[in-house]
């Protein structure tokens, strides 16, 4: 009496693969879905994926997840947790849903693409279980933030947000449209499975899942891990893919690939990460600063990886070490300025002992991120609320989509990175923006920015009020405000006094 | 802002929040999810790239029309921690099935003749199978509501559970009759043996149906219910007359995976049937993919033996199934 080992037939559940005789194999895999660098079938044959399921074992290991993961939201939810939440870690659970869970559903189709037009056999039933994943993805994270919007509509943008044209949103869209939804089978693996998910979601999940543990939401601690390790699963499609197209003569065309992706996804992740663990966690419960996080998780591990697989050290490292320094801190000053056009309630967060933290995590960072900081404290020590808002419009990356801004103070380094194309100019915040933008500039070149959209007639006229609504603030929720009504300034009155 | 909206608190998601009933668990994580049929252009790229046209040729362009797709619910409002409930115990039962069959030594006593049935007729059932799974896959892509989306996605994963356990019973057959070809011919026969081509023929153009109410109509009202009649029932009969007990409660258990295909399929039909002219548009792809499937059935059951009038048996109830929808021919 016995069942066989999942290794005794395994082979045969992918050994799918046949010669079509009534309809050309091209077209039932065309290359711009399924191949593109006409690498052979049978090279695509040897795709072996590290980690291996079958579908007997998928769903009772993962009803044995969503058993738990659901259970600990049940066991928690009479709890007070929510009642006397830290308005801080509410902006990020905020933030994170709104820019996850939609974009988790995409990535079904995403990896329905793969189970379609995937050359491999392998591929395309790995891909399978990749899919329901990201189902699972979409569904924890819509059904958990959902009990939240009685307490605060702003909860409502998990599902709403990517329906809404929120200059986030267009950032989001813009970067998951090109590395997710309009690539083929092959590039999106790479881009996806490796650059994305090996490389980022990575750290998200796993910085995350601490944080929220020391802030005492282990209903978010729970389900962030337990989605991580279907995504550390899945994510393992890449890493195959790309060692046959290297074998196959390819390597340029995946390196560019990952390169790509990486750098896109990058500067979103600085947003969704960054500026939650050095400003939005309160104090005592950081556990790490960005940057030791992404030295020790990316700078160190991804490197690494992206070499053991054959591909080279991305070009612009140097550049990403400098934006590991920057890029969050600026648009941490820019989205709380801005703060009437998100969905989530920033607090500014550098009273003195955050600043005393953020010299030591960043050393200069009083001497630049602290002098635009001065300004504003000193207006809100002074009731100068309204100077804290800004009345000039930002110039915005035709990339990434995020406004163009860099370290202040003495070590500005101000410059201008354009291109013209076809007779418009564009705007970019980094070389790797411009550099993506060149590698396929008619994908790119007709997509408006929020502030082309002022201009433009789409938004029309471009009021303020017009254009908080076209992004959905007013319609969804209210916008945000200082998540603690500007209590981090209170430090700096009692410092003065003394 | 002049035409702000009252703001008040909210029960559930803004978009469910005009119902009367609660929303159930089903309507909070399965409703209005896909971003790409929010505005004209799909993607947020250049109008004219590859993915832009495509959809919008495939998917918005599809002679299949109805204001709100979104309307469509999933009749067994599955959801991805309720589908691993229900198929966990599935597959627990099918373990049950194989475990027990094994220990009875049942596959020793099958006939010679019998094992080249199954050698000819049921292992390289995985070929259709897979393609089955990638073509419910491409509907995952194309479909345009999240709802219509997920019900495509649990039936690609369906697919998958029957291209494993085909390759399971592929294996074990190999061991107790190593001279068969199992494991070996099944390739071959699915290119090359007639029992087969109707059906290679069926899913290789059914694949290249890339509009995606096309691809639905093939796929779901052609292709899988002529799966359904030849090969799962009437191979199951078969199995029953030649005393392969294990083989007759294998596709007993894959036929309750294709009452819940019907079941979503007939909903689709329905809400697509609110729209005038979309009956003419379904008739006629049914027109043209019907026949497919019945030259697939009819190819099929004549290789079953002792088939009787298995094929009239397999088409009339496939034409059944598409009659009860109001699309018979």
């Amino acid at each position: 009496m016995a069942l066989l080992d999942r290794s005794d037939w395994y082979d045969i559940a992918r050994d799918t693969n046949w010669t079509p005789g009534y309809v050309p194999r091209e077209e039932i895999f065309p290359p711009q879905l399924s191949d593109p660098y006409g690498i052979p079938v049978e090279q695509w044959e040897t795709f072996d994926e590290p980690y291996k399921v079958s579908y007997r074992e998928y769903v009772k290991i993962q009803r044995e997840k969503d058993s738990s993961a659901y259970s600990v939201k049940a066991a928690l939810s009479r709890s007070k947790f929510h009642d006397d939440l830290d308005e801080g870690w509410a902006s990020v659970l905020k933030l994170h849903y709104g820019a996850v869970a939609l974009t988790e559903y995409q990535a079904c189709q995403f990896q329905a693409r793969m189970v379609r037009f995937g050359p491999s056999p392998s591929m395309r039933n790995m891909a399978t279980y990749g899919m329901l994943d990201e189902l699972r993805h979409a569904q924890l994270q819509l059904f958990f933030p959902h009990e939240l919007v009685s307490r605060d509509r702003q909860y409502d943008w998990a599902h709403e947000a990517a329906h809404t044209k929120n200059w986030a949103v267009l950032g989001g869209r813009h970067a998951i449209d090109d590395i997710m939804m309009c690539r083929d089978a092959v590039t999106g693996t790479i881009m996806v499975s490796f650059a994305f998910e090996t490389g980022l979601t990575n750290l998200q999940m796993v910085g995350l899942s601490t944080d929220a543990a020391n802030m005492g939401d282990f209903t978010f601690a729970n389900m962030i891990t337990s989605i991580q390790s279907d995504e550390a699963r899945h994510a393992q499609l890449g890493s195959p893919a790309i060692e046959i197209m290297i074998n196959n003569g390819k390597k340029k065309e995946a390196q560019q690939a990952v390169d790509v992706a990486f750098w896109r996804m990058w500067r979103l992740f600085a947003i969704t990460v960054g500026i939650p663990m050095d400003y939005y966690i309160p104090l005592d419960q950081r556990h790490l600063s960005f940057k030791e996080f992404m030295h020790e998780w990316i700078i160190r591990q991804y490197d690494r990886q992206v070499r053991d697989l054959g591909l080279e050290t991305p070009w612009y490292w140097d550049l990403l070490a400098d934006d590991i320094e920057n890029h969050h801190h600026c648009q941490q000053g820019g989205i709380w300025s801005w703060r009437p056009t998100v969905w989530w309630n920033p607090p500014g967060a550098v009273g003195p002992r955050e600043r005393e933290w953020l010299e030591e995590k960043y050393p200069g960072w009083n001497d630049s991120y602290g002098t635009y900081w001065d300004v504003i404290t000193d207006n809100l020590l002074h009731g100068r609320e309204e100077k804290t808002h800004p009345e000039c419009i930002p110039i915005i990356c035709n990339m990434c989509q995020i406004p163009i801004s860099n370290r202040p103070g003495e070590a500005w380094k101000a410059r201008a990175l354009q291109l013209e194309h076809e007779g418009r100019r564009y705007n970019f915040c980094t070389e790797p923006c411009r550099w993506i933008f060149t590698t396929d500039p008619d994908r790119y070149k007709h997509h408006l920015t929020i502030v082309d959209r002022m201009y433009s007639g789409e938004i029309d006229p471009p009021t303020l009020d017009n254009v908080l609504t076209y992004m959905g603030i007013g319609v969804v929720s209210e916008g945000g405000r200082d998540g603690h009504d500007y209590s981090w300034v209170d430090g700096f009155r009692t410092q003065a006094a003394e | 802002m002049t035409d702000a909206p009252d703001l008040k608190p909210l029960k559930t998601w803004s978009h469910l929040a005009g119902q009367r009933r609660r929303p159930s668990e089903y309507e909070i994580v399965s409703t209005n999810l896909l971003w790409s049929t929010d505005d004209e252009l799909p993607w947020s790229l250049s109008p004219d790239m590859d993915m832009n046209q495509w959809y919008l040729k495939y998917r918005d362009g599809s002679p299949l029309k109805h204001v709100d797709w979104d309307a469509f619910r999933d009749p067994d409002g599955l959801v991805y921690r309720t589908y691993n409930i229900l198929q966990d115990g599935q597959e627990a039962y099918v373990d049950g099935l194989l475990d027990e069959h094994n220990a009875s030594g049942h596959d020793a006593e099958l006939s010679a003749g019998w094992l080249d049935s199954l050698a000819l007729l049921y292992t390289p059932a995985r070929y259709m199978l897979h393609a089955v799974q990638m073509s419910s896959a491409y509907l995952v892509q194309m479909a345009p509501a999240s709802t219509i989306v997920n019900c495509a996605m649990l039936q690609a994963a369906d697919q998958l559970r029957w291209v494993s356990r085909t390759a399971y019973r592929t294996k074990e057959l190999s061991l107790t009759a190593p001279d068969k070809g199992f494991g070996d011919k099944e390739r071959a026969l699915w290119e090359n043996d007639p029992a087969w081509q109707g059906f290679r023929e069926l899913m290789e153009r059914a694949l290249v149906a890339y509009d995606w109410g096309e691809q639905f109509v093939a796929l779901n009202l052609v292709a899988k219910p002529a799966i359904d009649e030849a090969f799962v029932r009437q191979l199951g009969q078969a199995a029953h007359r030649a005393g392969d007990g294990l083989l007759r409660q294998l596709l007993d258990a894959q036929q309750a995976d294709s009452v819940r295909a019907r079941n979503w399929s007939a909903a689709l039909v329905a809400l697509a049937l609110q729209t005038d002219g979309n009956k003419q548009v379904l008739a006629d792809w049914v027109a043209k993919w019907a026949p497919l499937g019945d030259a697939a059935s009819d190819a099929f059951c004549a290789a079953l033996p002792d088939a009787g009038d298995a094929a009239a048996q397999a088409k009339d109830e496939a034409e059944a199934f598409r009659a009860g929808l109001g699309l018979g021919r």
